[in-house]
């Protein structure tokens, strides 16, 4: 009986690590930030005739990205209420109107030690967008922001899966994901290249 | 079966205690289960990521990101700069490549320069003997020892703004002002005790010459400014079997500038005097030079012995070093018997020789000459930190980081990377007069004060180096002489106003004037200069003297100096 007891025990230890480690352990490690307001990134896109991501999140002349828009960009159609919303009379009034940039959390920002530039990726290499960022664009809603309680990273860096197994290629921007992408392509970059 | 086991496991447990031996069999499983789940690893990972972020470690703060156009002011070489800089930190650091001189060259130590201002041993705190203390304890006690005796003020990048502020106070102070020459300044001190030109005005026209033989000067190694020499290397000479431009490197080992010279004379470490004597008498010898000149004392064969060629090697390399004239002998230092080689071969004031480029510029008081009695010594920032003044005096050092044990009383944390304002005149071996402002584009996190700011605290009526170089900045656009090298390059003539020129200089333009060869300096030496370098090998090891620059200036392209032991002994 003792033989069976033990290994019940043992069972019961293993599952209980495997329950907090896989479901547990993400909960607690990643806190949820809403983002200032809903973007439906795809009414833009069909509604709006924003075709293309560029118009919005533009790479400067000098090369440069410009990352999220400023609100002036946001004013070109919202600076008066078009439409009922929670969101946008948030925009209007919370930000248009007194002329703040509306404070987005950046689910792909990389750390300060990273230099990345989008110009060469996206004008050089001809990666799109999606390769990245996903089909984020053509969403119908603002997903949540996880940042994680340790490092204080997007959950975005490391990747939804918590097992980095199986990833989709826009699944973790993590140092090893630019790696394995420039090695699949053959690109070679050293330390300062991203570290500068 | 699970279920009955559980059941019976469960129902046992009721008539049952939980033992130990349970528990350590839970934990068992649940670390081998932990081991199976994503914690170790993820914690691991975030835990180092999270350890990289510590609030004290600096992030620069995100912001609007421009580049902006300046000069490295870590040493008196002044290599123009780009600075790119994010929300007002400067973040990134490279060569400039519309400065005339440097050419978009950069030593190994600048292309970090951004990093130094956090480094571990950067100075942050005044420091007295080995207890913490404040400004204000710092400026009492100096104003303390300036009015009980004279103060000796010892600078190691002279002809700044800033030292005309140091020079100012110890005149007025009745102390005295004092240098810390590099070396490729000190190696125009026997021109200037022979022609009384002051060895700061004094630089090689090397973009003329045509034969360059270098005693060991480390020419393609850091030696001057950096950019300048190799580049003219790379476009006039490396590599080519005849070249346009020919480097000799006399020199004891295969240093890096030997390497890429066009030949390499290998002589006997110590022997660079005693060849100089030997080169001298063969040149007398085969008329290759005119026969008026000093003839030295040392026979040929003597200075075949000491450097280990042969009397016909000296012969031959007299007739290389004729061969393709102008020619120009570069010293590693000041030695006289080097420098007499030029007397001889006429590259005096000539082109593609020695030729002078500033005028006003005054002669400089070595700081490792005698001192005599001082109540107190105050060492500007620029001065090496291996320098320590040979005198019973209260020590005042500027510092910007700590270079470890010192004899200084008072530790006073100076700016950082470009955190001061401050000019660059010509750079020591440069043909032709340069000027450049470098603003402070960065500002400091600690409090910190330059030796100049410390003196015009005390003293109300010495000029700031703002305004000095307010003036120098009118009295050269009054010369309407020379170029300024921004973003174009104009003539002088081409600027509007005074103002447009200054905020051209203080936007990282440089103005550079011509090379001024039709001032021949006459110089006739009555004999050959008595021989003043030690002959001996053994002296090598203890002859080294670093080169000027800020304590963690550790740089690694000036490992020429870092000679082998001689291979031959005499
Ligand atoms: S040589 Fe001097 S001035 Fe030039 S980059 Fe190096 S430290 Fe700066």
């Amino acid at each position: 009986m003792s033989k069976w007891r033990n290994s019940f025990v043992f069972a019961f230890g293993l599952a209980v690590a495997l329950l907090l480690g896989w479901v547990v352990f993400p909960r607690v490690l990643y806190s949820q930030k809403h983002q200032p307001l809903d973007f439906l990134h795809k009414t833009h896109a069909e509604k709006s005739g924003v075709a293309d991501c560029a118009e919005c999140h533009t790479i400067r002349e000098d090369g440069t990205f410009a990352g999220l828009p400023a609100v002036e960009k946001c004013a070109g159609c919202h600076s008066e209420r078009v439409g009922e919303s929670k969101a946008e009379a948030i925009l209007v009034d919370s930000y248009i109107k007194p002329g703040h940039d509306t404070p987005w959390l950046a689910y792909a920002r990389q750390p300060a030690n990273v230099w990345f530039s989008h110009a060469i990726h996206v004008k050089r290499a001809n990666l799109s967008c999606t390769e990245c960022h996903s089909t984020y664009g053509e969403s119908d809603r603002v997903r949540v922001y996880e940042v994680n309680r340790i490092s204080g990273y997007s959950r975005d860096i490391w990747g939804h899966s918590m097992s980095r197994l199986r990833r989709a290629p826009h699944e973790g921007m993590k140092m090893s994901d630019c790696e394995e992408c420039h090695k699949q392509r053959n690109v070679e970059v050293g330390c300062l290249g991203c570290h500068q | 079966m699970w279920k009955s086991v559980a059941w019976d496991a469960i129902n046992e447990g009721k008539a049952m205690k939980v033992t130990r031996r349970d528990l350590l069999v839970w934990g068992a499983g649940a670390a081998a289960g932990l081991l199976a789940t994503p914690v170790p690893w993820k914690v691991l990972d975030d835990v180092s990521i999270w350890s990289q972020n510590w609030p004290w470690i600096p992030q620069p703060t995100r912001g609007p990101v421009e580049v902006k156009q300046s000069f490295c002011t870590l040493c008196p070489k002044a290599c123009g700069l780009r600075v790119r800089m994010a929300n007002g930190w400067a973040v990134g650091v490279a060569g400039s490549s519309t400065h005339p001189i440097s050419r978009g060259a950069l030593c190994p130590l600048a292309f970090a320069a951004h990093q130094l201002n956090w480094h571990p041993q950067r100075l942050r705190n005044v420091r007295h003997g080995s207890s913490l203390s404040t400004w204000a304890e710092a400026q009492s006690a100096f104003a303390k020892a300036s009015k009980e005796g004279p103060v000796v003020v010892i600078d190691g990048y002279s002809g700044r703004a800033a030292s005309s502020v140091l020079e100012t106070f110890a005149g007025k102070q009745g102390g005295s002002y004092r240098v810390v020459a590099t070396p490729e300044l000190r190696a125009f001190t026997p021109y200037e005790q022979w022609t009384g030109i002051p060895a700061a005005s004094l630089g090689y026209d090397f973009e003329n010459a045509r034969t360059i033989v270098s005693f060991g000067a480390p020419l393609l190694d850091g030696w001057g400014t950096p950019g300048r020499l190799t580049r003219l290397w790379a476009e006039s000479g490396a590599g080519l079997s005849d070249p346009q431009l020919r480097l000799i490197q006399i020199d004891s080992s295969l240093s890096r500038t030997a390497a890429r010279a066009w030949q390499w004379i290998e002589i006997r470490e110590g022997s660079e005097s005693a060849l100089a004597s030997g080169l001298a008498g063969a040149l007398l010898e085969q008329n290759l030079v005119p026969a008026h000149s000093p003839v030295p004392s040392m026979t040929l064969a003597e200075s075949s012995a000491q450097a280990g060629l042969s009397v016909e090697r000296i012969r031959e390399l007299a007739r290389l070093v004729v061969a393709k004239t102008p020619a120009l002998v570069v010293a590693r230092d000041d030695d006289p018997a080097i420098a007499a080689l030029n007397v001889l071969l006429g590259s005096l004031g000539n082109r593609g020789g020695i030729v002078p480029h500033s005028e006003g510029v005054k002669p400089y008081v070595a700081a490792e000459s005698a001192i005599g009695n001082a109540r107190a010594v105050l060492i500007d920032a620029s001065v090496p930190w291996e320098f320590v003044p040979q005198v019973e005096a209260e020590i005042f050092r500027f510092a910007a980081w700590d270079g470890g044990a010192t004899k200084a009383d008072w530790l006073l944390p100076a700016p950082g990377f470009l955190e001061d304002l401050t000019d660059l005149p010509t750079a020591p071996g440069c043909s032709a007069q340069t000027y450049g402002v470098a603003p402070a584009l960065v500002k400091a996190t600690i409090e910190v004060q330059s030796a100049a700011q410390f003196l015009c605290s005390l003293d109300a009526s010495l000029p700031t180096t703002a305004k000095i170089i307010d003036s120098r900045c009118e009295d050269l656009f009054r010369r309407r002489e020379g170029n300024l090298y921004g973003q174009q390059i104009a003539a002088i003539d081409k600027v509007s106003s005074v103002q447009s020129f200054k905020e051209q200089l203080w936007k990282g333009a440089v103005w550079a004037g011509e090379a001024s060869l039709s001032k021949a300096f006459a110089c006739h030496l009555k004999e050959w200069p008595a021989q003043t370098r030690p002959v001996s090998a053994e002296t090598w090891a203890t002859q080294w003297k670093p080169v000027v620059m800020p304590p963690l200036a550790s740089k690694l392209y000036q490992e020429s100096g870092l000679r082998e032991p001689p291979r031959r002994n005499a």
